[in-house]
């Protein structure tokens, strides 16, 4: 019908010109709408536009390549692999037969040789990547080496250069704009690796597309790796991993085909192939899929996208209830404007059409203004959100349907935003509106009830919830439920607030009558704080609980105040130097040296399976093994012997529920240092000491000392590793020599920060075993500075260190900024609410302002009056939104608290822990950021109302003649 | 005092009144706010019919009544008892909506001030009960245009009403009263926010409109505003309580002038 559409747009241009009108009004509900259409659209763009296509994607993978050859590390075993390998989480393959199956076999490592998996007729070009420091400006820099013949064409694209060239001869190198800005250098600069005399001048700077963020410098292929791995070797260090790929082009044709592909994998390479990847084979064809799912994305999002829609959902319900009450405000305004359309034969839903239009036309500019920033802002900031992202966009892309459906996000908040109004609005006479004849409004009685239905079975489901079950989504939308009843409720809510107002003085009790009274705007705004106060009070209660939790939890690594450094880089050779850098950089108290037990060459690491190098432990002693981790047939788990009672009963067996955590140093459980260490660490038992003082060595775990007590402990060397390998393939003892020698075993309640088995020096040389240099443990008198922390770790850079010291200071939960974030959020959202609230309401009350006036009030009534009337809508939002907030934190910790107990249950049933227990989760009410709500943000809220108020009122305005 | 060469000629007698159909017929209309103690009777039993091409003035003190008569003439409020009869439509028994479609068809109203809608210029303004009616704007604005051109308001069609004097916003919002098929305009202290001399010119328009074959009615208090009428209906306490033809009017004014004629109205 025309007639319905033509009265629209009269309603739409009244609508239009007195938002123009009341631009102030306006500009705040707009913002209110349009920010977080700005911010979803920004992502939306982001998004879509860091999203790369398959083919961007190979680009920047194999530059101007078909393929790319990986050694799979399978020694030249056949695999089978994914053909979508270089999708990002979904690079695999796996050894014809399982990986399990592999290992077992005693040809599992080596390498493949990737030049027989070329095709013939084919170009190639090495790709080979390592890893080594180099000294900077700044000290040493971890960096990634990369030996690319850059100019090739088959590399075109690979990286793209900035400035200068790529290099052309040995002793140059090419690196990224990061690492030159990591370690402040320039173009022209020599750097040097750490273990080679070398330097290596910086002709070029460039940029990986895909991985801005890297250090990474690029050299011609033979000219670094080579001579810092033979320099490497000549020190006695084990050399830098190289990896070689091989980039291949076969010019033209079909590419590199799944044919091809199989063919290479059944020589041990995996391939990423830009044919393969632009057009996959069918699932059928891929053996890989015989044994993985292929991948399937939509497992998980359902939930992803359903706890989006929630918070989506809620922010618009919040939007809405805070623009709602600008609305009416706006209709209470030009209520003798909607009067005269009245008069003039408007009925009921011309008015609500004018008011609702109201929301369409700040709906529908929100929408167009919150996209277009969105889209700029990102336009905009596109460096930095590449910067951010780590990668450059693909394209600026925008989608304009999705954009669109945003916009019309946009749209549907302010139409939802105006609805209420809009009825109120056309609910009122034509002539009370006119004469400006104010009447109680009053409040819907059905909601209420609704609000009471909602209440009732959101609480019977988030008490089920906690109490009876294990699903958080039924606590979650049981309180989601119950939340919303109660911002039904709220005309209730606040009318029971008005019996408190008999005994207070003029001004707020003439505030809290008149917030009583008229419900019908007062709920809304009431509704508006409390539903932000409940979600804030939610999470401040959870994060609070948790936090205390993880408190209680939290294990000293060290005793507070101590730390220690280690390094177990060739010898030891760097531990005077990392002395130095302690002494200098912190106020010590007592300092202690570490050495370590070193099997073989004196330069090999704790755990290196060079061939020249051995490993060792401390000896337990088969009766004092957990039988949940010893023993059973090779390949299995040993724990699935057990029934599951039995499993229960072993948890808690004393062989089982051993536990070592703390930073002082050792390595295998062993830790060689005299008394000092001791000292260091707080250990005071006289036994202990003595014994140490002796010469003897101390045991903290009675696990090592054999039934049949003898007084000593034993320390196992094992030194061939492809006979360890093979017996604990079987299920077998690693072969090696036990060396026992006389120990002391400290009582149990004394704590070792991770010692189990300390010897001194003196001990072990006995003993005949070898000793490094390791590191050091220290105490300082006085916790480090940040700045001497940061000096400390300069100076551990500049030596070489690629290990930082550790230094306990207890425990310090990040929940601070968080509760302070929400606690400010909400503090906003009710000052803003209560702000529109109290606009609303001084519109309403004028006529009382005069009288009040007119019988001698002084003019500070009048601001007492609008602080009062702000404070009141704050004070019941928050104090109802608190209580609101608590409960299904409450249900949603009792919940958690079931459900850790029945997975850690269930990990003791299949065998996994052996008597590790977790803390309940306490419950915690926050009550600093209750307190600040419900005290500090009521009196802000009221004090800011009073002070924009004018004590005077405007002059009545007449006809202008 | 009101030079009385502007007065306008002697309308001509309606012709054979018995006839004609009158626009607006009240018959025993009684209406009592409130209940109990706070009884209050605004209307008691008036009886007024007025006839197209006539304008009745309806005087009286503060609470006789007159505001009342107009807003239930208007179907704005609702009698306690008897009816209302606009063209021949018994509005008593009307819908709110149909009540609504009157309105925007039958009845046009005159307040004492800001009668337009300042969001909208003042072609919109008089096109607005027609494009409610669902009329396209174009349409709308045409016959609004024609409306104003008829009163010599045309240049003001695309003047927002802050941007008009008070005199030209009232003659904007006869307009609207009239436009399209309205016929009959209840227009209330359409001159008390202007001053006299303006106020006469607005009074003029209206007094011209019915001559054109409008039926209008006039609450003022005023008696020289009261003599553009073509009969004076003074109310009491809710009752009619006296009533005069133009020419006695016109001799009242001419006797005692405004007050004297004010202060006659009160008896």
């Amino acid at each position: 019908m025309t007639g319905w559409y033509h009265s629209w747009l009269a309603a739409i241009r009244i609508a239009r010109r007195d938002a123009w009108r009341s631009k102030g009004r306006s500009l705040l509900v707009l913002s209110m709408i349009a920010l977080p259409i700005l911010g979803v659209s920004a992502v939306d763009v982001t998004l879509r536009s860091a999203e790369l296509s398959v083919a961007d994607r190979m680009d920047r993978r194999l530059g101007a390549a078909d393929a790319l050859l990986t050694d799979s590390g399978t020694g030249g075993a056949p695999i089978e692999q994914n053909p979508h390998l270089g999708t990002p989480g979904d690079d695999n393959w796996h050894p014809v037969g399982g990986w399990d199956a592999h290992h077992s076999k005693p040809t599992s490592e080596g390498r493949a040789d990737l030049s027989k998996a070329v095709p013939a007729g084919t170009k190639t070009l090495t790709d080979t990547k390592g890893h080594t420091p180099l000294r900077t400006q700044h000290g040493l820099l971890q960096t990634e080496v990369r030996e690319l013949k850059a100019t090739d064409p088959l590399a075109k694209g690979l990286m793209v250069l900035g400035e200068g060239r790529f290099p052309e001869k040995a002793g140059e190198i090419a690196a990224t704009h990061h690492f030159l800005e990591a370690g402040g250098l320039s173009l022209g600069d020599k750097v040097k690796p750490r273990s080679l005399d070398t330097e290596f001048t910086i002709v070029g700077a460039y940029e990986l597309p895909d991985e801005l963020k890297l250090d990474q410098i690029n050299a011609l292929p033979g000219t670094f790796l080579g001579p810092l791995n033979k320099s490497l070797a000549d020190q006695g260090l084990s050399p830098t991993g190289g990896e070689t790929n091989y980039l291949v082009g076969s010019g033209g044709g079909e590419g590199f085909t799944w044919n091809m592909v199989k063919e290479a994998n059944s020589k041990g390479v995996a391939v990423l192939s830009r044919a393969v990847a632009l057009n996959p084979p069918t699932d059928s064809e891929v053996p890989y899929y015989r044994h993985n799912a292929s991948p399937d994305s939509s497992n998980g999002t359902a939930g992803a996208l359903a706890a989006a829609a929630t918070v989506v959902g809620l922010a618009l319900l919040e939007i809405c209830l805070l623009a709602g009450p600008a609305f009416a405000v706006g209709a209470r305004r030009s209520r003798r404007q909607l009067g005269l359309v009245g008069a003039n034969g408007g009925d009921r839903r011309h008015i609500r059409a004018i008011v609702l239009s109201g929301g369409l036309v700040i709906g529908v500019a929100a929408a167009v203004v919150g996209t277009a920033l969105g889209i700029a802002l990102t336009l905009a900031l596109q460096p930095v959100l590449e910067g951010y992202l780590g990668q450059r966009f693909g394209a600026f892309e925008l989608r304009p349907l999705e954009l669109f459906g945003i916009a019309l996000l946009a749209v549907f908040t302010g139409l939802m935003a105006a609805i209420v109004p809009a009825v109120t609005a056309s609910r009122q006479p034509v002539l009370a509106s006119l004469t400006g004849r104010r009447g109680v409004r009053k409040a819907n009685r059905v909601l209420p009830a609704v609000g009471l239905v909602a209440v009732a079975i959101g609480a019977a489901v988030a008490l089920y919830g906690a109490v009876a079950s294990d699903s958080f989504l039924l606590v979650a939308a049981g309180s989601a439920l119950a939340e919303l009843g109660v911002v039904a409720l709220t005309p209730v809510l606040v009318g029971l607030f008005g019996r408190l107002g008999g005994w207070l003085p003029l001004s707020p009790r003439l505030a809290l009558r008149d917030a009583v009274r008229n419900r019908g705007r007062t709920a809304p705004a009431v509704a508006a704080v409390l539903a932000a106060v409940a979600g804030t009070v939610a999470v401040a209660t959870y994060t609070a609980s948790t936090d205390a939790k993880q408190r209680a939890e939290y294990q000293e690594m060290l005793p507070y105040g101590v730390g220690s450094a280690t390094t177990d880089e060739a010898g030891g050779r760097d531990v005077s130097a990392m002395r130095s850098a302690v002494q200098a950089n912190l106020p010590l108290d007592v300092l202690a040296d570490v050495q370590r037990i070193v099997v073989g060459d004196k330069k090999c690491t704790p755990y290196s399976d060079d061939a020249k190098c051995g490993q060792y432990e401390v000896y337990i002693p088969k009766a004092n093994r957990c039988p949940l981790h010893e023993g059973g047939v090779a390949g299995s788990d040993p724990s699935e012997r057990f029934s599951v009672e039995e499993r229960r009963a072993l948890a808690k067996d004393w062989r089982c529920t051993v536990e070592f955590s703390g930073d002082a140093p050792g390595t295998a459980g062993v830790t060689v240092g005299d008394e000092k260490i001791l000292k260091v660490l707080g250990i005071t038992d006289p036994g202990v000491v003595n014994a140490v003082k002796q010469g003897r060595a101390v045991s903290f775990e009675r696990a090592h000392f054999d039934k049949n007590n003898t007084g000593k402990v034993g320390i196992k060397v094992v030194t061939d590793h492809k006979k360890a390998e093979e017996a604990l393939a079987a299920g077998r003892e690693a072969p090696g020599r036990v060396t026992h020698l006389p120990a002391h075993l400290a009582p149990e309640d004394v704590k070792a920060y991770g010692i189990q088995l300390l010897v001194p020096p003196a001990a072990a040389k006995e003993a005949g075993f070898t000793t490094v240099p390791y590191g050091l443990v220290f105490s300082t008198s006085a916790l480090p500075s940040t700045e001497r922390s940061q000096s400390l770790n300069g100076a551990f850079d500049k030596i070489g260190l690629t290990t930082a010291p550790y230094i306990e200071s207890g425990y310090s939960g990040s929940t601070g900024i968080v509760l302070l974030a929400l606690t400010v959020f909400a503090g906003l959202v009710t000052i803003g609410a209560a702000g529109i609230a109290t606009g609303l309401a001084q519109a309403d009350a004028e006529p009382d302002l005069k009288t009040l006036t007119a019988v001698g009030a002084p003019p500070r009534v009048r601001r007492a009056l609008s602080g009062f009337q702000c404070g009141t809508v704050a004070l019941m939002g928050v104090v109802l939104g608190s209580a609101a907030g608590v409960l299904p934190s409450i249900g949603l910790l009792l919940n958690q608290r079931r459900a850790d107990e029945a997975s850690l249950q269930r990990s003791v049933d299949e065998g996994w822990i052996g008597g590790m227990s977790t803390t309940e989760i306490p419950i915690v009410i926050p009550w600093e950021t209750l307190g600040s709500l419900v005290i500090a943000v009521p009196v802000g809220a009221a004090l800011l109302a009073a002070l924009v108020t004018r004590s005077r009122g405007a002059v009545a305005r007449r006809a202008e003649a | 005092m009101p030079d009385q060469s502007h007065l306008p000629q002697q309308p001509q007698q309606p012709q054979q009144p018995s006839r004609i159909q009158p626009v607006l017929q009240l018959e025993q209309l009684t209406r009592v706010h409130g209940s109990g103690a706070t009884e209050v009777h605004a209307l008691r039993g008036v009886n007024l019919s007025v006839l197209p091409g006539e304008l009745v003035a309806v005087m009286g003190p503060s609470g006789s009544g007159k505001s009342t008569l107009l807003t239930i003439a208007g179907g704005l409020d609702s009698p306690t008892s008897g009816r209302v009869v606009v063209e021949g439509t018994d509005i008593t028994r009307a819908s709110r909506k149909q009540l609504a479609t009157l309105r925007r068809r039958s009845i046009g109203y005159v307040f004492q001030d800001y009668n337009l809608i300042p969001a909208l210029t003042a072609a919109e303004n008089v096109s607005l009960p027609r494009e409610l009616d669902g009329l396209s704007a174009r349409k709308a604005r045409v016959s609004a245009l024609a409306a104003l051109e008829e009163m010599d308001l045309g240049h003001l069609a695309d003047r927002f009403p802050d941007e008009m004097s008070g005199g030209q916003q009232q003659r904007v919002a006869i307009a609207r009263a009239l436009v399209g098929d309205r016929r009959l305009v209840l227009a209330d202290e359409p001159t008390g926010a202007l001053d006299s001399e303006t106020g006469e010119s607005v009074l003029a328009l209206l007094r011209a409109r019915c001559e054109a074959g409008a039926a209008g009615i006039l609450v003022t208090h005023e008696p020289r505003f009261a003599a553009w009428a073509d009969r004076v209906v003074f109310l009491r306490d809710g009752s009619v309580v006296d009533e005069t033809m133009r020419s006695g009017a016109e001799s009242l004014l001419a006797v005692g002038g405004p007050d004297a004629a004010g202060q006659a109205g009160l008896k």
